[in-house]
């Protein structure tokens, strides 16, 4: 499988606060990896920095083997990055068709900068397009308001938006938060498809059972560090867990029983 | 009946029919192009005022601004001898500097918008209440291309309209374009919807609110010249309290306070609807000090309308 994306060294701090030191990995075509990790462990800024959140301080990012530079959301979706933060990829206000679209609207006389038209009956059909395509069509109307959906509904719209612009990688940020069982896997399935669709899918997520249901690697990061990198065939939920919390826990067990 | 434009427009029609049984003059042609005459004036600031609404921003210095722009015209007239012209220009140019001035600050430093301009607000005035020494001016009067553009008048029938009626229409239309129809009316509706969500689909929220507080302090200056040409005169003090007018204009149309949710033709009904109430409550023989209690009571019952009516549709 081809390589993706490559990251080397990345590190980042904030005042005195080293959250990312020296973060390395690579991640190849059509491959679930898990970024597992306790809170400040250092996952939101990996994320944040590749998609262009802010820059990153040291270090290098290498899209299909050719070194980038992303300093901003913009930068990082031109690259095939797309990021699914949670809760907060969909404007509420706007439509399902005009969400789809957002910062990337098919408009009429192009030569009106951002005073040109939309395309209406594009934008409609395309985004019905979409919605039948993802199996959601029978339910949502292109039209509705995204605030009248369900938060599982929302994920949705919002993995098919990434799925839709073609990305290379796309980030899932906790897209099972507050979500219900159905919901979930409902977002699950997503994650796989998404696979078989070839993109590469890097997951966040506390949810390690999640993570053995879709993920083909693990990738474990502790203070600002990575500390392990696992093919999910090869290790277990208990070990899984030692990594994240940084003892020994599968010692621990053994000592008990 | 989901529309909030299209609650407020049938209290809008109730309120017109209310007061043409009340007093027979209220829908009389002399009255009715008296409304006119005041409508496009604060009618061109809510345009403004509803797109920074709906970005999720709003801009309290816009009364002050009204008041400053035709004053600092007229002085450079008066005193520098500049022409007319150019002495437009520069007001306008002053509230374009005012207008980025207010955006910077909220969106660089993140200082929310309604305490940068009301401090805007403050200086703004006072600013125009020193440079008068308090006095007003007396405005542009000679006959010619800036009066005709800005003040002219023209009758249909009984009726008498100034070209500012055009002015509105025109502005209201390229506001309702921009809002429904363009690439920019969705990303004004996604920063106030979503702000986050839009920055991370690449939508430049900083730089389209700096633009919108611009055009609201412009759309300000430009009315505050209007009027100033209209009555011959540039007061320092005039425009006082138009941004709560305007404000209630605005959400009284159902343009959401929270931002998101804007909607012009709602602003145009909210406009009417505001000059209507002001109007024919003096007509109906409200006395006068007791006149913005009356103001107050009904803009607050419109509200409560609109939040029932609101509440009903999205139960149904």
């Amino acid at each position: 499988m081809q390589e993706v994306l490559r990251l080397q060294n990345l590190q980042k701090s904030f005042g005195s606060v080293r959250a990312l030191k020296k973060a390395s990995l690579t991640l190849k075509e059509g491959e679930v990896v898990a970024l597992l990790g306790d809170n400040g462990a250092g996952k939101s800024t990996l994320i944040k920095a590749i998609s262009g959140v802010f820059p990153i301080d040291r270090g290098d990012i290498y899209v299909r083997g050719e070194k980038v530079s992303i300093r901003t959301t913009r930068e990082a979706m031109d690259l095939g990055i797309e990021t699914i933060h949670q809760d907060t990829s969909l404007a509420p206000d706007l439509s399902i068709a005009r969400n789809l679209f957002l910062g990337r609207e098919p408009v009429n006389l192009k030569w009106l900068g951002v005073f040109a038209p939309l395309d209406r009956a594009k934008l409609r059909n395309a985004a019905s397009e979409l919605l039948k395509r993802v199996g959601i069509s029978k339910k949502l109307d292109a039209d509705a308001l995204v605030s009248t959906l369900s938060g599982g509904e929302r994920q949705s719209i919002a993995i098919s938006r990434a799925m839709q612009f073609a990305a290379k990688v796309i980030i899932l940020d906790e897209p099972t938060n507050n979500l219900g069982v159905e919901e979930t896997h409902g977002v699950l399935r997503f994650v796989k498809e998404m696979r078989e669709a070839g993109h590469s899918v890097l997951l966040i997520t506390h949810n390690i059972h999640h993570v053995f249901e879709v993920a083909d690697r693990i990738i474990v990061m502790r203070r600002g560090e990575i500390v392990a990198e696992q093919t999910v065939a090869d290790t277990d939920l208990l070990t899984v867990e030692s990594l994240i919390t940084g003892a020994d826990l599968s010692a621990l067990m053994k000592r008990a029983q | 009946m989901r529309s909030p434009q299209f609650s407020s427009f049938v209290i809008l029609v109730v309120l017109l029919v209310v007061f043409g049984i009340a007093d027979s003059n209220f829908l009389s042609p002399l009255n009715i192009s008296n409304m006119m005459a005041f409508l496009p004036e604060l009618g061109i600031i809510a345009l403004g005022m509803t797109l920074l609404l709906t970005a999720g921003e709003f801009d309290l210095s816009v009364g002050a601004v009204f008041g400053l722009a035709p004053v600092v015209a007229m002085l450079l007239v008066q005193n520098a001898g500049l022409d007319i012209g150019v002495a437009l220009l520069a007001g306008l140019l002053l509230c374009i500097a005012i207008g980025a001035i207010n955006g910077v600050i909220v969106t660089k430093i993140g200082i929310s918008s309604f305490l940068v301009t009301l401090s805007m607000l403050l200086i703004v005035r006072g600013a125009a209440l020193y440079i008068t020494q308090g006095f007003p001016l007396k405005s542009w009067d000679q006959p010619g291309f800036f009066v005709t553009l800005l003040a002219g008048s023209f009758n249909i029938g009984a009726f008498r309209f100034y070209t500012s009626l055009w002015w509105f229409i025109g502005l209201s239309l390229l506001a309702v374009y921009i809002l429904r129809y363009a690439k920019l009316g969705n990303w004004i509706s996604a920063i106030g919807s979503n702000r986050n969500a839009a920055v991370a689909r690449g939508v430049p929220a900083d730089a389209v609110k700096i633009w919108l507080f611009i055009l609201t302090s412009v759309l300000a200056g430009l009315a505050g010249m209007i009027s100033a040409f209209r009555i011959s005169a540039a007061s320092p003090v005039a425009g006082t309290g138009y941004e709560l007018e305007v404000i209630a204009m605005v959400v009284v149309g159902g343009t959401a306070l929270t931002g998101g949710r804007g909607t012009i033709l709602g602003t145009v009904v909210g406009a009417l609807m505001l000059r209507a109430i002001r109007n024919g409550i003096v007509l109906v023989g409200v006395p006068g000090l007791a006149y913005n209690i009356f103001v107050g009571v009904i803009i607050l019952a419109m509200l409560i309308l609109h939040a029932l009516l609101q509440k009903n549709a999205a139960r149904s």
